[in-house]
């Protein structure tokens, strides 16, 4: 039975890469949504041109990882052949539409056309692609022969990883490039209390949802390749604890130091980089 | 037999009268020049079971059996479901085959097939798997693996011929329930095989296959 292999390791650099990049997504999303709803005029500021980049150069590295787990890369294309059944060919399919779609984007705003109704339209064509993208993604895991993976636990945990590492992302980069001067704007608390919110998820999920999902039910052997097995959730959970406790200082100080945010975002990282190297261990089928 | 009487060829399997000699595993795997880690038929070792103490004395309550393991052709292949090319596809008679054209060596189909059936290669870098040598039985001869066994304990045929003919499950430990894949199989267990699902068992032979 293989356990975390060279393979596992480019999904578990893709899968996180991809949930990071849509979770920075929806988080500059909500803010440009929200600013035009409450002002009645558009924050033109907030869908800049380098963070746009920086969500399609994280896609990138996302997508170039993915292929290096291919035995043939060459034939990637065909990947899309299977959309009436396989969620794997649909998962393709809404990254790449969401690829498209962030492009486009920067076209418009590099066009200067950041205030035209598309742009808007395009922003929550966008934040639909991520979601099943996303969706698309969890799903594929669930396979009926894994009962390890096929739960609710799967998705909420990719959900929670983009909710997490998103919002905590976007602020620790506009912290480490422009710091907080004064007080945190609105959208920047409210993205940090997201982050908050997805940790208690994670923690809710490990609690409720994973023992009940057959994980210590499988026939076959689990963790079976780890030296370690106890290392790496007791690591994974400190190390979120640490993140969650430096989130908060920096979320209810009286002003902002951003290395408290940077420190909270290279935790929680690290973090859902061992919690995802677990779920890839945890991988039993039933039968042989 | 000629395809064109066959709906669903597939095996059988006497565990009962199986050595483990694993004479079908080399057959196959001679005869498709599989790469060094590569096995289109398994044989598993089974074991449970333990010693009691009955007065003074240790009693063996001990058991093993073997079960042989190739593709079973499912009538649900789960393998195919998800693959994103449809590179596994199943013909009129009943195999699945895997288009090595087709493949992108994602290994998704490894993850999902109960049976490990699946056996990515890594010198062509795709998945591969037992195709019931559909070449030998085109030809009216039995599959390597079947023609191989001293024993007698392998034969092939039309699904619901061999279900005539010898009866048999497709649930014997630690293979799972036949309602998630259909597999088209049929073994008649060893006769302690019922005591696995009762007494601790498992597959002793793991790192051989």
């Amino acid at each position: 039975m293989p356990g975390p292999s060279e393979r596992e390791w480019s999904l578990i650099g893709f899968t996180l890469l991809s949930q990071t990049a849509v979770g920075a997504f929806w988080t500059v999303a909500a803010a440009f949504l929200m600013t035009d709803r409450r002002q009645g005029l558009l924050e033109n500021r907030v869908f800049t041109i380098p963070f746009l980049a920086a969500v399609l150069a994280l896609l990138g590295l996302a997508a170039t990882v993915s292929l290096s787990h291919l035995g043939r890369p060459g034939r990637a294309p065909s990947a899309l052949f299977n959309l009436r059944r396989s969620w794997l060919s649909r998962e393709i399919l809404f990254e790449l539409a969401f690829i498209f779609l962030v492009l486009s984007l920067a076209v418009l705003r590099y066009q200067g056309r950041e205030t035209a109704p598309l742009f808007r339209a395009l922003v929550l064509a966008s934040a639909a692609a991520g979601l099943l993208f996303l969706h698309s993604m969890s799903r594929l895991y669930m396979l009926r022969t894994v009962p390890a993976w096929r739960g609710l636990h799967t998705p909420l945990s990719f959900f929670a990883s983009a909710l997490l590492l998103g919002p905590l992302g976007v602020l620790a980069v506009r912290g480490v490039l422009f710091d907080f001067p004064g007080s945190l704007h609105a959208f920047q608390r409210t993205a940090g209390l997201v982050s908050l919110a997805a940790v208690l998820l994670i923690l809710l999920t490990v609690l409720f949802f994973t023992p009940r999902a057959g994980v210590f039910g499988a026939k076959t052997e689990t963790l079976r390749d780890l030296p370690e097995p106890r290392i790496y959730p007791l690591l994974a959970f400190r190390l979120l604890y640490l993140g969650t406790a430096l989130l908060f200082v920096f979320l209810f100080q009286r002003s902002q130091n951003s290395g408290y945010v940077l420190l909270a975002f290279i935790c929680a990282a690290v973090s859902e980089i061992l919690g995802r190297y677990l779920f890839f261990a945890l991988y039993g089928r039933i039968g042989v | 037999m000629t395809q064109a009487f066959v709906r669903q060829y597939a095996f059988y399997y006497d565990s009962g009268v199986c050595s483990g000699c694993k004479a079908c595993q080399g057959a196959c795997k001679d005869k498709h020049d599989l790469p060094p880690d590569v096995l289109w038929r398994h044989v598993y070792e089974v074991t449970g079971g333990t010693w009691k103490k009955e007065g003074g004395l240790w009693v063996p309550g001990v058991f093993a059996y073997n079960l042989s393991m190739a593709c079973h052709h499912c009538a649900k292949p789960i393998c195919g479901e998800g693959c994103p090319t449809k590179a596994i596809y199943k013909r009129d008679d009943g195999i699945v085959l895997i288009d090595t054209l087709a493949c992108i060596g994602c290994r998704y189909c490894e993850w999902a097939c109960p049976y490990g059936a699946i056996q990515f290669d890594l010198e062509s870098r795709i998945a591969t798997k037992c195709h019931f040598c559909y070449d030998e039985v085109g030809a009216g001869q039995p599959p390597a693996c079947v023609a191989a066994c001293p024993m007698r304990a392998l034969d092939f045929g039309d699904f619901e011929d061999l279900k005539k003919k010898y009866g048999g499950t497709s649930e014997v430990f630690p293979l799972p329930e036949a309602s998630v894949t259909e597999p088209a199989l049929l073994i008649k267990p060893h006769k302690d095989a019922s005591r696995a699902n009762k007494d601790t068992a498992e597959v002793a032979n793991w790192e051989e296959i």
